[in-house]
């Protein structure tokens, strides 16, 4: 759950999608700027942290990356459970990793955080010549669903950081019960118990 | 086959070790790249170094041990199949004293760590993969290497997938000879066992495996057993229930050992699972330092599952101040994920997971797996419900078509 205090958010940010359509790759672009041709399959899950400046506010993500493979989806509620955002990764070249990728939209519009800020990133946009899932498509589908769409390259850089940034300028406004003043009341003591209890 | 995969271990073994590094200063706070006893690049500074030739020693002087050992008891002393400490089922009036004898004392000795040279023959032989591979025709490995090549599966596509992926930069599983060799170790386990199939994280327990064994066979008898014997039922398939009731076990283990640090995680958000699925399914070779991997599978192929338990159980004891302190989720990770990757020294791991941790049974394990075994079942079985829910919704009319 995303929480506030003196300007700083916290957000815990959850990635989902198939195996191989890129998720730990664009973690570690976004948190170290580095790109690996083969990258380590993930197990379980990853996590790291980012903090970014958005106006006068700073946003520190707390990122769960988790395994993609279809039998881990079972270990997935414990890291999406109370995330305040997540990437829904696909990979351009690879129709089924699309229609993964909607399953996990569907699950988390059930199952997730009503307020989640959900993005959907079409990855390995490098990849023009073996795409097979166009960018219409995906962006009718994103709208459908109130999402919002990029096409992202972890390879390239291209809107990595743009799409962590966006969510991170969406986050506030997506949690207007907790701040509905515009004052900070919350001390930190308190929002650790409340998101005990709403994690536990 | 085997002539490549022996020159390779003559490689790891006997070859004078020379540092691979850039040390150009003493300085302890620069940070210096060099490969491990079993190839793998490690960073860390000048006393992490220090450490690993220490530990290199100390092995080195372990195999003297049980050189004597083989001199005072007869050669091969400890592949007499009735000595292995892992079927607990036997009844100690069964073993003649002999027996008994050199059970607890192999015990204590694989504790201690079993040579690298000798591993292959000591793990084949305590794990039952020997015994294992002594119940199928001898030529069972290469036919069934025969009858699925060229096969495509479900299984197959996603081991292909993963085989550049794991330890991707070793010296030797990042070539292609160590690509088709796990592929064939991976490819015919898929088919050994359909309901295992192929799940994600056997690919780095195969390939230490095949870094440790003499042959590629070997390799596959040992995933084998691991995974027929040695761990939880059902660990890798389908829906990983064995690894949820592995990680309940682990939870309340947690909450018994070490009470005050388990109401702290909890209170602060801290789901231990969190960091010990990994843990379980890739038997710690994702986060501990090879040699210090390899000496919790010389007691693991031993003694049984519960070592996973001891090993897990270390962890978060050893940084247990530490973790009481910390206030946030991440920062637990951090400090755990750190402790792992730094414990070059196995025996400060496996001091606190055999002598800190109080003893832990087969049984109380077995126990415990039965009494967390509905709960996980139930809720397996809500979640599946729930998705199939979400198919109805997407058959109704109103919902968006794909």
């Amino acid at each position: 759950m995303a929480t506030i205090g003196n300007n700083n958010l916290n957000a815990k940010l959850v990635l989902l999608g198939d195996m191989g359509a890129g998720k730990s790759s664009l973690v570690l672009r976004f948190v170290k700027g580095q790109f690996l041709e083969f990258q380590e399959s993930t197990i379980g899950a990853a996590f790291f942290s980012q903090t970014l400046a958005v106006n006068d506010a700073t946003v520190k993500f707390e990122i769960w990356d988790t395994a993609g493979q279809e039998r881990y989806h079972s270990l997935a509620p414990m890291y999406y459970r109370g995330a305040a955002a997540a990437i829904i990764v696909y990979d351009i070249t690879s129709t089924e990793s699309f229609t993964r990728a909607k399953k996990w939209v569907q699950e988390l519009q059930k199952q997730g955080n009503p307020n989640m800020v959900m993005a959907l990133a079409g990855n390995k946009a490098d990849l023009e010549d073996k795409r097979k899932v166009t960018a219409e498509e995906a962006r009718l589908y994103a709208e459908e669903n109130g999402l919002f769409f990029m096409e992202t390259s972890a390879k390239t850089a291209i809107n990595v950081n743009d799409i962590f940034y966006e969510i991170a300028r969406k986050l506030p406004r997506a949690q207007p019960a907790q701040n509905p003043t515009g004052m900070v009341l919350v001390d930190r003591p308190a929002e650790r118990s409340q998101a005990a209890s709403c994690c536990s | 086959m085997f002539g490549t995969q022996a020159s390779r271990e003559i490689s790891h073994e006997f070859q004078p070790q020379v540092w691979k590094t850039s040390i150009h200063t003493r300085r302890a706070n620069i940070t210096v790249k060099f490969q491990d006893l079993y190839g793998f690049t490690v960073e860390g500074n000048v006393d992490d170094v220090n450490i690993l030739n220490e530990v290199r020693e100390k092995v080195r002087q372990q195999g003297r041990v049980w050189w004597a050992l083989e001199a005072s008891k007869g050669a091969n002393w400890y592949l007499q199949p009735q000595i292995s400490s892992i079927s607990e089922g036997i009844s100690v009036g069964s073993l003649k004293l002999s027996a008994l004898a050199n059970t607890i004392a192999l015990k204590r000795l694989i504790r201690k760590g079993i040579p690298p040279v000798l591993r292959p023959k000591v793990w084949l032989s305590i794990s039952g993969a020997a015994k294992k591979k002594s119940t199928v025709p001898e030529s069972y490995y290469d036919d069934l290497i025969a009858a699925v090549e060229g096969k495509v599966t479900a299984a197959t596509k996603q081991i292909d997938h993963d085989l550049p992926r794991t330890f991707p930069g070793h010296p030797w599983l990042d070539t292609p000879e160590g690509h088709a060799s796990l592929r064939r170790v991976l490819v015919g386990y898929s088919f050994r066992d359909c309901h295992v199939g192929y799940c994600q994280g056997l690919n780095y327990v195969a390939a230490l495996l095949l870094l440790v064994m003499k042959t590629e066979e070997d390799a596959f008898w040992m995933l084998a057993v691991l995974l027929e014997n040695v761990l939880v039922n059902d660990c890798y398939t389908d829906n990983l229930s064995g690894c949820h009731v592995e990680q309940r076990v682990f939870k309340d283990l947690l909450a018994k050992k070490c009470p005050t640090l388990s109401a702290h995680l909890e209170s602060i958000g801290f789901d231990v699972s969190l960091v010990a699925t990994e843990w379980f399914l890739c038997l710690f070779s994702k986060s501990l330092p090879s040699e210090t991997t390899m000496r919790v599978w010389d007691v693991l192929f031993n003694e049984g599952a519960k070592v996973l338990f001891h090993v897990a159980l270390a962890i978060f004891r050893m940084k247990e101040m530490e973790l009481l302190m910390a206030q946030q989720v991440g920062d637990v990770i951090s400090i755990i994920q750190r402790t792992t990757h730094h414990l070059y020294e196995p025996d400060d791991l496996l001091t606190v997971a055999f002598d800190k941790v109080s003893s832990l049974t087969t049984n109380t394990i077995t126990k415990q797996r039965k009494k967390q075994e509905p709960a996980v079942m139930a809720e397996l079985d809500q979640r599946l419900r729930r998705l199939n829910s979400l198919k109805l919704d997407e058959k109704s009319p109103d919902s968006p078509k794909e």
